[in-house]
């Protein structure tokens, strides 16, 4: 298990305390888990995502994670309509343990920008995994 | 709170970064960095070991003592060895149940026939306490002595294909050790477990070591006395590099029991009568299939039990699980509640082909360049039967999985090979 300090934790990111990250981009934004995430669940064997077109609100689950030990769900930042999935993901679904970042999970177009600004900074976040 | 106890190898564990978690008080490894899939993968192909000195051991020694086990445990000393059923004699062990008079289980256990009048049994982390309790209680005779060795017995697993290539490097005299050690044998002894059959390793060190484990595959439970546990451990790892040895964790060992169709106590075995399960070889069932060729405790609840829920084995169709717990459940294709999930987890050596369920070890039955993604398995308790290959459903109330009824799961399992082949 990673250290704290062991942890990537990229400064341009925003992140939940659902150990989620986001990036946004010319107005849509694209939803990955941290490296914290990816070290407690070990090997991910698999991926569920959500079809393109759907739509959630802020806090809705989206899609699963599943390691050999565990099921974790996933809950989607910011509200907003799915414009794509990392299809790259159903058949490589460690490719979230090699790096989480590049390996973004879904990508939406947020229907509400002013909840991107909840987010947590990496700051914030880090104070959260310090407990 | 009690505090959470330690095993040995404790410090290796944590200095390799594993993630730690409590087992039965015990703070052991899930997984080490390599990760799951590779110590699963590991085991299935080269060779992994497992720290399992957590589990307990009880002795039972003087005379009467194999009448008091045969008593006690749920198969028959005197028929239980081999496909012919021979009596279990020094140099053989047997797996059985050690059940209340309810038919209900209090654990499940290995018993080694060590001496005529000697025996070891193994049983689950925690239980040597209880275990050595129910025996006393049941024992109405004087002279003989059970003793809970717990924490005082050094125990680890090696299992894998090139197991016994690894250990032959370790070991004085190799070839007297493996003549002969077919499964469910041992030879050697330590501390107050001796046999007749001594084995050292090269260093001179005593070691008891048993062709069985809990993968489903090839391999050897070790024992030596506590302190020399660590040495044993290290030794292993450095002889086992040139094979692809992995340090392994509980994770793993759970994932490859349940592809081997394997309960694990106080789990998949528990406080419900122990019947209309996959493990009928536990009982020393009489051919008719209705009555048990001894009497022991537990046996008149059994036979006359008519309403047990039936335990079954499973696999899914990808990797996909939903826990076992209070929040999760069984039902059929009409939707309605039939029971509940008592183990799920993934095991990543297998995948389907054409709806079969193939291995990376099935043999000509591999595809080439066969890449696994996984199947979920485990076990559901059921309050009606259902016959292999029946859907069922397992369901958190917002997924819904299906999985097919199995009678076995991940094939070309190796656990019964010639140790000879094994060696060549």
């Amino acid at each position: 298990m990673k250290e704290l300090s062991e942890l990537n934790l990229p400064e341009n990111l925003r992140y939940t305390d659902d150990h989620e990250w986001t990036s946004s981009e010319g107005g849509t934004m694209k939803i990955g888990v941290s490296d914290y995430a990816q070290d407690q669940m070990g090997d991910i064997v698999f991926v569920e995502m959500p079809e393109v077109g759907d739509n959630f609100d802020k806090g809705d689950e989206f899609g699963t994670l599943e390691s050999v030990k565990a099921v974790s769900e996933l809950f989607i930042p910011v509200g907003g309509e799915v414009i794509a999935v990392n299809e790259a993901l159903e058949d490589g679904p460690e490719l979230i343990n090699k790096d989480p970042y590049a390996n973004w999970i879904v990508e939406i177009k947020p229907s509400d920008p002013s909840e991107i600004d909840q987010l947590l900074t990496v700051e914030a976040y880090r104070e959260i995994l310090k407990g | 709170m009690q505090a959470q106890k330690k095993t040995v190898l404790y410090g290796f564990h944590v200095k390799q970064g594993a993630k730690m978690a409590s087992f039965a008080d015990y703070d052991m490894p899930l997984w080490y960095p390599t990760g799951i899939k590779s110590e699963h993968l590991a085991v299935i192909q080269n060779a992994g070991i497992f720290d399992t000195s957590h589990m307990a051991a009880v002795t039972v020694k003087g005379e009467g003592s194999r009448e008091l086990l045969q008593h006690c445990l749920s198969k028959d000393l005197n028929s239980c060895v081999g496909l012919k059923k021979s009596a279990l004699t020094e140099g053989k062990c047997v797996y059985g149940i050690f059940l209340n008079p309810d038919g209900t289980v209090i654990d499940d256990a290995i018993v080694y026939q060590l001496q005529p009048s000697k025996f070891m049994i193994i049983v689950n982390a925690g239980m040597g306490g209880p275990v050595a309790e129910h025996l006393q209680q049941s024992c109405d005779k004087d002279g003989i002595i059970v003793e809970d060795l717990t924490d005082l017995i050094g125990k680890m697993d090696i299992q894998g294909p090139k197991s016994a290539l690894i250990l032959k490097k370790i070991i004085k005299d190799p070839d007297l050790l493996f003549d002969g050690l077919t499964y469910f044998s041992f030879k050697g002894g330590l501390g107050s477990c001796t046999s007749s059959m001594p084995v050292e390793m090269i260093d001179g060190t005593e070691i008891l070591v048993s062709r069985t484990g809990y993968t489903g595959e090839f391999g050897f439970e070790l024992f030596v006395e506590v302190d020399q546990l660590k040495a044993l451990w290290d030794k292993l790892l450095q002889a086992g590099e040139e094979y692809g040895l992995s340090a392994c964790g509980l994770a793993s060992r759970d994932s490859l029991r349940a592809g081997a169709v394997l309960p694990l106590s106080h789990q998949d075995i528990g406080p419900w009568p122990f019947i209309s399960n996959p493990w009928k070889f536990a009982l020393p069932w009489n051919e008719d299939g209705k009555s048990f060729s001894k009497d022991f405790i537990g046996a008149d609840a059994l036979l006359e039990e008519t309403e047990a829920d039936h335990t079954l084995p499973f696999a899914g169709f990808d990797p996909r699980k939903i826990a076992a717990g209070d929040t999760t459940s069984v039902i059929d294709s009409a939707g309605e509640k039939i029971g509940r999930i008592l183990t799920c987890t993934t095991d990543m050596a297998i995948g389907r082909v054409d709806g079969e369920i193939i291995g990376l070890a099935s043999g000509e039955a591999t595809p080439e360049g066969f890449k696994p993604k996984g199947l979920s398995c485990g076990f559901v308790l059921l309050n009606k039967n259902f016959e292999p290959g029946e859907i069922i459903f397992l369901t958190d109330g917002k997924r819904k999985l299906k999985v097919e009824i199995r009678v076995d799961v991940r094939p070309g399992r190796s656990a019964r090979r010639a140790i000879k082949t094994m060696l060549a």
